[in-house]
């Protein structure tokens, strides 16, 4: 029983890893595919330890520190790199109607 | 022509790979120097990891060696990108300063929150080096990139090279005399037995592999904080 869900998770978890894989394919500018990747990437590393713990129980503890570590690094990393592109001023599919860094920045300047 | 050409040429490789992918067997059991490896490291050295066992005693020299390396690549580094880095102070501050804008508020919360942990998690690599995978090189990176992560978040952050220089030099020397004292006190070089080899698997165990484990982990990660620091903007 417990090996059925942990290679259900698993499975799952190979899932979303596909569909992260789908999305840096088909998503047709960086941020969107840096999304596509970091999301789905994250929270198929998630199940798929999830269920490594289903199978074996007296990891767990390690898993959930790993669990954690992926958890805290993935969204600062890709955060960062996104910032970054930003920055270089990468051109965002036409799309994407939204830039909330660009506005703030420009109301930042604004107020000063 | 030209596509006929690149064909060509990937139809060899495909050849050369094929080859080796067909010609592969694998083997069933150990070569004789393995096994005598596989033997003898956990029987004389009395440490589960034969790697390791291997690294720091039958081969410590070469692992010398590796460091002498790696601190000459360190030296390298230095030389070439550290004449640009005096200049660079000659010429007013301003310049560099307008280039290297700060790192936003969540990567420096986020390395405020991870560089704690992974220095536990380069000392707890270095620590079971003698028992599990792991030992001083992987730690000495682990604590590089924990400085790595320090120097991207933050523009102020200097990495205090006189402090790193100094520990450096510190921790090769005392690895060279932990080997002197394995040639006074046990077999031979860098021979580990100069210390009780205590309860097999246990942490204090395997002689004196922690010892130059913890050194060699600690002067990796100086030299490779050096050259982290040396190739900052």
């Amino acid at each position: 029983m417990l090996e059925l869900i942990g290679s259900i998770l698993v499975l799952l978890g190979a899932i979303f890893h596909f569909s992260a894989g789908l999305g840096m394919l088909r998503m047709p500018d960086a941020y969107t595919r840096m999304q596509a990747g970091t999301k789905a990437s994250t929270l198929g590393n998630t199940l798929i330890l999830a269920g490594l713990g289903f199978y074996h129980p007296e990891w767990s503890l390690k898993l959930l520190i790993i669990i954690c570590f992926v958890l805290m690094t993935n969204p600062v990393s890709s955060h960062a790199l996104a910032r970054a592109a930003h920055i270089i001023q990468i051109p965002m599919t036409r799309k994407t109607t939204v830039d909330a860094l660009r506005d703030s920045q420009q109301r930042h300047r604004g107020g000063k | 022509m030209r596509r006929t050409f690149v064909v060509l040429v990937v139809a060899l490789f495909g050849l050369v790979f094929a080859s080796l992918v067909i010609a592969h067997n694998e083997r069933q059991s150990l070569r004789p120097l393995a096994e005598s490896y596989v033997e003898l490291v956990p029987e004389e050295l009395g440490a589960p990891n034969v790697i390791t066992g291997i690294l720091l005693t039958y081969r410590a020299f070469d692992t010398l060696g590796e460091v002498a390396v790696l601190f000459m690549v360190a030296a390298g580094v230095g030389l070439v990108l550290g004449a640009s880095d005096q200049q660079s102070r000659r010429s007013p501050r301003k310049v560099s300063g307008s280039s290297s804008r700060p790192s936003s508020e969540i990567v420096q919360s986020g390395a405020q929150i991870l560089v704690p942990l992974i220095s536990i998690f380069a000392a707890y690599i270095i620590m079971n080096g003698h028992r599990s995978a792991g030992g001083g090189f992987q730690g000495g990176a682990v604590i590089a990139s924990g400085v790595l992560l320090l120097v991207l978040a933050s523009t102020r952050y200097r990495v205090n090279l006189e402090f790193l220089s100094i520990t450096e030099s510190a921790a090769g020397v005392l690895f060279v005399l932990t080997g002197i004292a394995g040639l006074i006190f046990a077999g031979g070089f860098l021979d580990n037995r100069m210390l009780p080899l205590g309860q097999f698997g246990a942490f204090f165990s395997a002689g004196a592999i922690p010892i130059l484990s913890v050194l060699l982990g600690v002067k990796v990660g100086c030299e490779l904080s050096v050259i982290i620091d040396r190739f900052r903007a």
